[in-house]
C-alpha cells in the first residue's frame, strides 16, 4: 500500500491560462525520500500544495485527476484532515510563524494544541523536535525576533513535532547558512529512516544526490522524469530543463569517470574516486581570468570600531574593523551572525552605538539614510520589507524618482533594470503575485535603477534556480565593470567560489578572516566556527589527493 | 526587538490575578462610571484604577495612552464647556470666550470616565499576556477562529508599529526623507498609510497558510499546552466585584 498516489493531476490557478500541474502521475512508498527538481516555474511549489490540500481547497482552480493519502482522496477530504497526515514547510520562514504564540516553544505546540495531542506528549515532543534542529537555546525568544535561518528551523521543528506521515518540503534551506543546511538534510534523512516519507523540493542538487532515494524532475507543470538519484543527474538535458547536475557529475563527465555498465556518473563526493590525476590550469592563467578587471577604482567604505546591539548590554556587532573597495566582497558567516545587522549599519538604517563608517572620507553619522540614497543601495533579504507599491515598474521607480531622476529618465532606467532581472513582461503586474524569487528580483531591479556607487546584496541567491543565479553572477560582474563597489552576503559557497575575488567570513559579531577568496576556503577553523563549507569543487579535488584549493570547474584540464 | 504586544513583563500582584477576573474588573469598572452619575464616586473609581495600575508597576506604560486620548478630552470639554444646553453659570472666562459650568462639569465626568475606560483596559492588556487571555477565554468555550481575531487585534498596534518602521526602512533605503523635525516626520507619514493597510492585508493570506497547515480549522478537541494555575483568590476577587458592581446599581436606583 503506497503512502501517496498521484493519478492524473491537473491544476491551473485561477485566472491563468495555463496549466501549473499538468498529468502527473507517481507513487511514494513509505519511508522513501523523493526530491523534486526542477527551475523555478517547474511546478514544484504547486505540486506541494497539491499534496497537502492547499490546492484545491485554499487555492481554487481547476482541478482534475486524483492525490490519495493513503486511503485518503484530498479532494473530498478538509484540509486540517490532511495536514492531520501531511506536514508542508515551505520557502519563506518569515510567512510560516502563525502569530498566536509569543514564544518559540509556545510556537511549536500551536499545531499539537489544534490536534489535540495530550499535554505531556506535547512537552515531549516539543523538546524532541527542538532539539533535532538545535534550537533548544531559542525556546524563550519571540519567533518574530528570530534571523530567517533561526526561523526556517523553528518552521520546520513545528511541522515534525505534528508527526505527520509525510513531510513536504519546499526548498526549505534556502535561507539557512551551509552547516544549518547539511543539518535540516540529516535530519529528515533520519525521519525517513525512522518511516517518515519525505518529499522534497531543492535548488541543492550535489545535496539531493546525495540524501534522496528518488528524483522527480518537473518542467512546465509536467513530470518528466521519475527515476535514481543516478538516473536522472546523468541525463545530457538537464539544461534544458533549468537544472544544473551536482558539480561533480559535471567533473565526472570532464574526467569521464563513469560506471561501465550502466554508463552513469558518480552524483555524490562519497561515490567519487579517491584517487584520480587531475590537471589544473596554471596559476597565471587562473590569475589573469579572475583578475581581469581589477585596478579599477571603486567608492570606499572604512568601518572603525564599529558596536552595535538592539539591546543594551547584548551588542551584535563586536568592535568591527574593515575596509571595503575594489573587487566584489563576499560575507559569508552563520545565521545570526551579524552580517544583516552589519548592512544595515553600512547603510545607516541603524546607528551604531560607538564606531564609525566613513564613505569616501566622510563620516555616516552626518548624514541620513535617505541622503546615501543615491550612494549605496541594499537590496533586502525579505523582498517583502522591501516591497511596498501595487505595481512592479512604480515599486522599481520610486527610488530613482526619490533620487532626483526625471520621471522620464526614471522609467527608462526602471525598464531597462526590469529587462536586466527578466521581468520586462511583468512590469504590470502585482508584485505580490509574484513568486519570491521574482520578487527578489523585483526588489533587485528597484536597487539597480539608483544607479548607486555601491550596491550591497543580503542573500541574492536565495530562491534562485540556475538561471537566476547566473543572473544575479552577471549582474554582479556587470557593476564591477562599471567601477560599483559589490558588497554581498551569501550561503552558496560554491556561488562564493565562481563570483567573488575576496571573502570575509563573519562570526558572532566579528570578522574571523577577511582576504582573497581562496584563502578563504582554506582556513578550515575559521570555517567550522561560522558554520560554513568549502565550495563543493573545493572538497572534490581535496578528496581526490590535492591539497590546493580549488575555486572552479574550469581551473581542472 | 519589538515583542509585537503591549504585555509588560513585570511580577507583581496583579500580574499574577487571572485574565478572566481581570476582564471582569474592566467591565465592572468601565459600566460602573457610567452608572454613577456623581464625581467623587467616578474619581474615586478612577483613583482605585490607577492604584491597580501601579501595584502592577505599569502606570508609566499607560501615561502615553492617555496622552494620546488628550485630543480627544480636550474637544470635550470645549464642545461641552461651550455649548451644553443648560449653560447658565459662567465658570470661567478666557478673553471673550466664556466657559459655562454646567456644561464644564459634565465635560469633567465624560473626560474622568474616558481615562477611565483606558487605564481599566490598560490594567488587562499591560498586565495579561496576550495568550494567556486568549486561552483562557477559549477554555470557557470562546470559539479559536475569534480567538485568534481578539489575539490579532491585541497586537495589531504593535504590529502596525513594526510593518511601518519596515516600510519606513524600505523608504528612506531608497531616498525618501523621513528623519528630521516633525514637519518632516508628519511629511513622511502619509505616503506609509497606503503600503502599511495594503501590505498587512496581503500579509494575511499567507498567515492563513500559516495556519491551515498547522491544523488551525480542526474539528476535533483541542489541547492546551500549559495547565493554568487557578489564581487562588480569583473567587473572592470576583465576589467582591460583583458586589461592589450591585451596590453601585442599587445605590443609583435608590438616588
Amino acid at each position: 500500500m503506497s503512502v501517496l498516489r498521484v493519478v492524473n493531476l491537473k491544476y491551473k490557478y485561477p485566472d491563468s491560462s495555463h496549466f501549473a500541474l499538468d498529468d502527473i502521475s507517481f507513487t511514494v512508498e513509505k519511508g522513501e525520500f523523493v526530491g523534486i527538481i526542477g527551475m523555478n516555474t517547474a511546478g514544484k511549489t504547486s505540486l506541494g500544495y497539491a499534496l497537502s490540500g492547499l490546492i484545491p481547497h485554499f487555492f481554487k482552480g481547476a482541478y482534475g485527476g486524483d492525490v490519495y493519502i493513503g486511503e485518503m482522496d484530498v479532494l473530498s477530504h478538509e484540509i486540517s484532515e490532511i495536514t492531520a497526515k501531511v506536514g508542508l514547510v515551505f520557502e519563506n520562514p518569515f510567512s510560516q510563524m502563525t502569530g498566536a504564540k509569543f514564544t518559540v516553544y509556545d510556537e511549536i505546540a500551536f499545531g499539537l494544541e489544534n490536534q489535540g495531542v495530550p499535554r505531556d506528549v506535547m512537552h515531549e515532543r516539543i523538546r524532541e523536535s527542538m532539539k533535532l534542529l538545535d534550537i533548544e537555546g531559542l525556546q524563550g525568544k519571540n519567533p518574530f525576533s528570530l534571523s530567517g535561518g533561526q526561523m526556517q528551523r523553528v518552521a520546520i521543528a513545528s511541522v515534525i513535532a505534528m508527526k505527520p506521515d509525510i513531510l513536504i518540503l519546499d526548498e526549505p534551506t534556502s535561507q539557512l547558512d551551509p552547516e544549518g543546511a547539511e543539518e535540516v538534510f540529516r535530519v529528515v534523512e533520519k525521519l525517513a529512516d525512522e518511516g517518515m516519507t519525505i518529499i522534497m523540493a531543492e535548488q541543492k542538487m550535489e545535496k539531493l544526490a546525495a540524501y534522496a532515494d528518488r528524483i522527480l524532475l518537473l518542467h512546465d507543470g509536467k513530470l518528466i522524469e521519475d527515476g535514481k538519484p543516478e538516473e536522472v543527474f546523468s541525463r545530457d538535458d538537464l539544461r534544458e530543463f533549468g537544472v544544473e547536475p551536482p558539480v561533480y557529475v559535471k567533473v565526472a563527465r570532464t574526467l569521464g569517470i563513469r560506471s561501465e555498465k550502466t554508463g552513469q556518473y558518480p552524483i555524490s563526493l562519497d561515490e567519487m574516486p579517491r584517487e584520480r590525476e587531475l590537471r589544473f590550469h596554471p596559476s597565471d592563467y587562473i590569475k589573469s581570468k579572475t583578475t581581469e578587471a581589477n585596478g579599477t577604482t571603486t567608492a570606499e567604505l572604512i568601518v572603525r570600531d564599529l558596536h552595535f546591539g538592539y539591546e543594551k548590554g547584548q551588542d551584535v556587532i563586536r568592535g568591527l574593523n574593515v575596509t571595503m573597495s575594489g573587487e566584489p566582497i563576499a560575507i559569508i558567516g552563520q545565521n545570526g551572525a551579524g552580517k544583516t545587522t552589519f548592512v544595515k549599519l553600512l547603510k545607516a538604517l541603524l546607528k551604531p552605538d560607538s564606531g564609525e563608517i566613513y564613505l569616501d572620507g566622510n563620516p555616516l553619522s552626518r548624514t541620513t539614510a535617505a541622503k546615501l540614497a543615491s550612494r549605496i543601495g541594499l537590496i533586502f533579504q525579505n523582498p517583502n520589507d522591501q516591497i511596498f507599491k501595487h505595481k512592479v515598474i512604480d515599486e522599481v521607480m520610486f527610488g530613482p524618482l526619490n533620487i532626483g531622476q526625471s520621471s522620464k529618465e526614471a522609467l527608462a532606467n526602471a525598464k531597462e533594470m526590469l529587462d536586466l532581472v527578466g521581468l520586462a513582461d511583468k512590469a504590470d503586474e502585482n508584485p505580490y503575485d509574484l513568486s519570491l524569487a521574482e520578487r527578489k528580483m523585483v526588489a533587485m531591479a528597484s536597487i539597480l535603477a539608483m544607479d548607486t556607487d555601491i550596491v550591497i546584496f543580503d542573500e541574492p541567491t536565495m530562491g534562485q534556480d540556475v538561471r537566476g543565479k547566473s543572473k544575479v553572477k552577471e549582474i554582479i560582474h556587470s557593476l564591477h565593470e562599471k567601477e560599483k563597489l559589490v558588497i554581498c552576503i551569501l550561503h552558496d559557497m560554491d556561488f562564493v567560489a565562481e563570483t567573488f575575488g575576496r571573502t570575509i567570513i563573519f562570526s558572532d559579531g566579528g570578522m574571523l578572516f577577511d582576504g582573497p577568496t581562496r584563502e578563504a576556503f582554506a582556513q578550515g577553523d575559521a570555517l567550522r566556527l561560522a558554520r560554513v563549507e568549502q565550495p563543493h569543487i573545493t572538497k572534490l579535488v581535496q578528496r581526490m589527493g590535492y591539497d590546493r584549493i580549488v575555486l572552479k570547474e574550469t581551473e581542472l584540464m | 526587538m519589538n515583542n509585537m504586544t503591549l504585555y509588560v513583563n513585570r511580577d507583581s500582584p496583579v500580574h499574577r490575578v487571572d485574565p478572566l477576573t481581570k476582564l471582569l474588573f474592566v467591565f465592572i469598572s468601565i459600566t460602573s462610571t457610567y452608572i454613577s452619575a456623581n464625581h467623587l464616586a467616578v474619581f474615586g473609581i478612577l483613583l482605585f484604577t490607577f492604584i491597580i495600575l501601579m501595584t502592577g508597576n505599569v502606570f508609566k506604560s499607560i501615561l502615553p495612552v492617555i496622552g494620546v486620548s488628550f485630543l480627544l478630552i480636550a474637544s470635550i470639554i470645549i464642545v461641552q464647556g461651550f455649548f451644553h444646553p443648560d449653560r447658565a453659570t459662567v465658570l470661567f472666562e478666557i478673553g471673550p470666550i466664556a466657559i459655562y459650568k454646567e456644561g464644564f462639569s459634565i465635560a469633567l465626568l465624560i473626560t474622568l470616565r474616558v481615562v477611565n475606560m483606558v487605564a481599566a483596559f490598560g490594567v488587562l492588556i499591560l498586565t495579561t499576556k496576550p495568550d494567556d487571555l486568549v486561552e483562557a477565554l477559549l477554555q470557557k468555550g470562546l470559539s479559536p477562529k475569534f480567538g485568534y481575531v481578539l489575539l490579532s487585534v491585541l497586537q495589531i498596534i504593535p504590529q502596525m508599529v513594526a510593518l511601518t518602521g519596515k516600510i519606513t526602512d524600505a523608504q528612506r533605503a531608497r531616498g525618501m526623507e523621513t528623519e528630521g523635525g516633525i514637519w518632516m516626520r508628519f511629511k513622511s507619514f502619509l505616503p506609509l498609510l497606503g503600503p502599511v493597510v495594503l501590505n498587512s492585508l496581503t500579509e494575511t493570506r499567507e498567515r492563513s497558510i500559516a495556519l491551515e497547515i498547522r491544523g488551525f480549522n480542526a474539528k476535533g478537541n483541542r489541547t492546551f499546552l500549559y495547565e493554568r494555575e487557578t489564581y487562588r483568590y480569583s473567587m473572592p476577587l470576583r465576589i467582591a466585584l460583583i458586589i461592589f458592581f450591585l451596590a453601585v446599581i442599587v445605590w443609583r436606583v435608590m438616588s
